[in-house]
């Protein structure tokens, strides 16, 4: 099977310059930890996720101070939520993203999705234009069903 | 920047130093080049610079590595194990959460608190991963009663600095200076400690004049806010039991190096031998302890990168004394100071101080280690060199902005989270004024009191 027939083409996407609270709430309507960003042009500029957001609310040291629990929520995260209505999702956004093809092997992009710790990849066509998105259950969900066709399940 | 190293090189063939040793300048000032302007590329033009000078027969292989000073690299490796021991165990969110939990805090008790603890630990671990914690603390509190945590984060920079002169273990040229200078850590502890307390307490009087209006603000905060009750409560630590293993493992070999130079001296050991090596035995010991934990240790907390480094410049410093390049330059300095130590002193003092402040300090004292050494040929008297040495590397990082790692790392936390940028000359007046006054004291010391010679 190819990422071509699995993708899911109806892409919700973000653009670079919606406000971040906006965007967050529509994770949160469509039930999705993640969204790619795309500009006018329909060109690829980012991926947008709730792990970019927490990373934004929480202190950037809490990775460098080792071990340590949170028994109450400082009082900046309050303050940081409250700023992200100013801030823009292109400001949030991941950059480096990882992408693939429409010709892909199953197993390559679960590889990919597996050494470059994605759990989705954007469907890009040569030109860059944004075709679709695959996500780790669409990859499993292929690979099972696969698998039970060959074994005659 | 191969310009100019290659324009030092034929400048050094034309004041008289033989080929050798004018390329071993030119390697060595590509170095410091190198850390200036190419931060990112520095190894690899340490790598290149080093090859070059053996492919030119400037130095061969054994001296290339007794050079590079794997006893000091491997100090460096053991006390950054331990480090990582004790941040996993919570040592750290620890000292936080002491801080956070002072009661009646006032905006003095503040001030004082923070140098004295940022310059205790400054004393103990390296600059880098204390003025994490510092910071991470400073932020929490002044996020809290709602001031800008700029002027405490400065202070508590400021008190980082001229607090990793107080130890051999402070900073990576403190170990140095012990390995190169035959100072024993005792030496450190009754000679460069009363020194460091007391530039501190002068550091503590003028910020208190300097900020004084920040510090009136804190006050007012404080009696508005109240109680400070939620970040008595902000964080905890895991389990106590591991902590305090951990402590024990920290305190111990910090005895054990302390006393070092007596029990060389019991046990008939070269010099410096327990002093070097009881981070290996104690690291070791806890590898052992937490082995599930080593790998990631030995990976994640040590700086190779730095570590590498180091080795290689050491082995280019070496190289310009083994070269001879360094008794001709010392012989030099000598002449301009007339034989007279106090300007000797000065001239060390100074300009490792006014170099630190520019360049990594490292890099600094790397080079000054050789010439200090060649003074030792022109029979002087070395003890007050090697403290001006000490000093003037730690305090020179106050001055600017980009003087010292700890200021880089604390600015750039402060950027990231705040999104507060401090400009060159917003440092500069107040670590300026906090490390010439410092600096002026310690040469006092040095030239007029009888201890130090």
């Amino acid at each position: 099977m190819k990422v071509g027939e699995i993708a899911t083409k109806d892409v919700v996407s973000v653009r670079p310059d919606e406000s971040v609270k906006e965007a967050l709430g529509l994770l949160f309507k469509i039930q999705i930890s993640g969204l790619p960003v795309i500009d006018g042009d329909g060109r690829l500029v980012g991926m947008f996720t709730e792990k970019e957001i927490l990373s934004y609310l929480l202190p950037s040291y809490v990775e460098r101070v080792g071990r340590f629990i949170y028994d109450q929520n400082p009082k900046a995260i309050k303050k940081k939520f409250a700023e992200l209505s100013k801030l823009k999702v292109s400001q949030l956004m991941r950059k480096d993203i990882v992408t693939t093809t429409e010709d892909t092997a199953l197993c390559e992009v679960a590889r990919v999705m597996l050494t470059q710790k994605a759990r989705r990849l954007p469907v890009l066509d040569k030109t860059g234009k944004v075709l679709g998105i695959i996500a780790r259950s669409d990859v499993l969900k292929a690979i099972s069903k696969e698998a039970s066709i060959n074994t005659g399940e | 920047m191969i310009s100019v190293a290659v324009s030092l090189g034929i400048l050094a063939r034309h004041i008289g130093l033989n080929p050798h040793q004018s390329l071993a300048i030119s390697i060595f000032s590509a170095s410091i080049l190198g850390t200036l302007f190419f931060w990112d590329f520095r190894l690899g033009f340490a790598f290149i610079g080093t090859t070059v000078l053996l492919l030119t027969r400037t130095i061969d292989l054994d001296n290339l590595i007794k050079f590079s000073s794997l006893e000091v690299i491997l100090f460096l490796v053991g006390m950054m194990v331990l480090v990582g021991l004790l941040k996993d165990t919570g040592f750290f969110a620890w000292i936080v959460s002491l801080i956070l939990q002072i009661k009646n805090l006032t905006a003095n008790r503040f001030l004082i608190l923070i140098s004295l603890i940022s310059a205790l630990l400054a004393c103990a671990i390296d600059e880098v991963t204390s003025i994490i914690f510092i910071v991470a603390a400073i932020l929490e509190i002044c996020d809290y009663f709602e001031v800008s945590p700029t002027p405490f984060l400065i202070i508590s920079v400021l008190a980082t600095n001229i607090g990793s002169s107080g130890t051999a273990l402070g900073n990576p040229i403190g170990i140095l200076i012990a390995a190169k200078s035959g100072l024993s850590f005792e030496d450190f502890i009754i000679k460069a400690f009363p020194l460091m307390l007391g530039c501190l307490v002068i550091m503590i009087i003028i910020v208190k004049f300097w900020y004084r209006r920040s510090l009136l603000e804190l006050d007012r905060k404080i009696r508005d806010f109240g109680a400070n009750d939620m970040l008595i409560n902000l964080i905890s630590i895991p389990p106590e039991k591991e902590l305090k293993i951990s402590l024990a493992i920290f305190g111990a070999t910090l005895f054990f190096i302390s006393i070092h130079h007596r029990l060389e001296l019991l046990w008939n050991l070269e010099p410096n031998t327990i002093l070097l090596s009881m981070p290996l035995l104690s690291s070791g010991c806890v590898m052992i302890w937490k082995w599930r934990r080593a790998r990631d240790y030995i990976e994640k907390d040590v700086e190779w990168w730095t570590l590498l480094f180091f080795m290689l410049l050491f082995a280019q410093a070496g190289t310009l004394k083994y070269t001879g390049t360094t008794d001709v330059l010392a012989k030099k300095i000598v002449g301009l100071a007339g034989n007279s130590l106090p300007i000797l002193i000065g001239i060390v003092l100074w300009v490792s101080a006014i170099g630190s402040s520019i360049l990594d300090n490292v890099v600094l004292v790397a080079a000054f280690i050789p010439v200090i050494q060649s003074f030792q040929a022109l029979n002087l008297n070395l003890q007050p060199l090697w403290w001006a040495l000490l000093f003037g590397g730690c305090f020179g990082g106050n001055i600017t902005i980009v003087g010292s790692t700890a200021n880089i790392v604390a600015l750039g936390i402060l950027e990231k989270e705040k999104n507060i940028h401090i400009t060159f000359f917003r440092w500069f007046w107040v670590g300026l004024l906090v490390g010439t006054v410092t600096t002026c004291i310690v040469w006092l010391v040095l030239v007029f009191s009888p201890f130090y010679k």
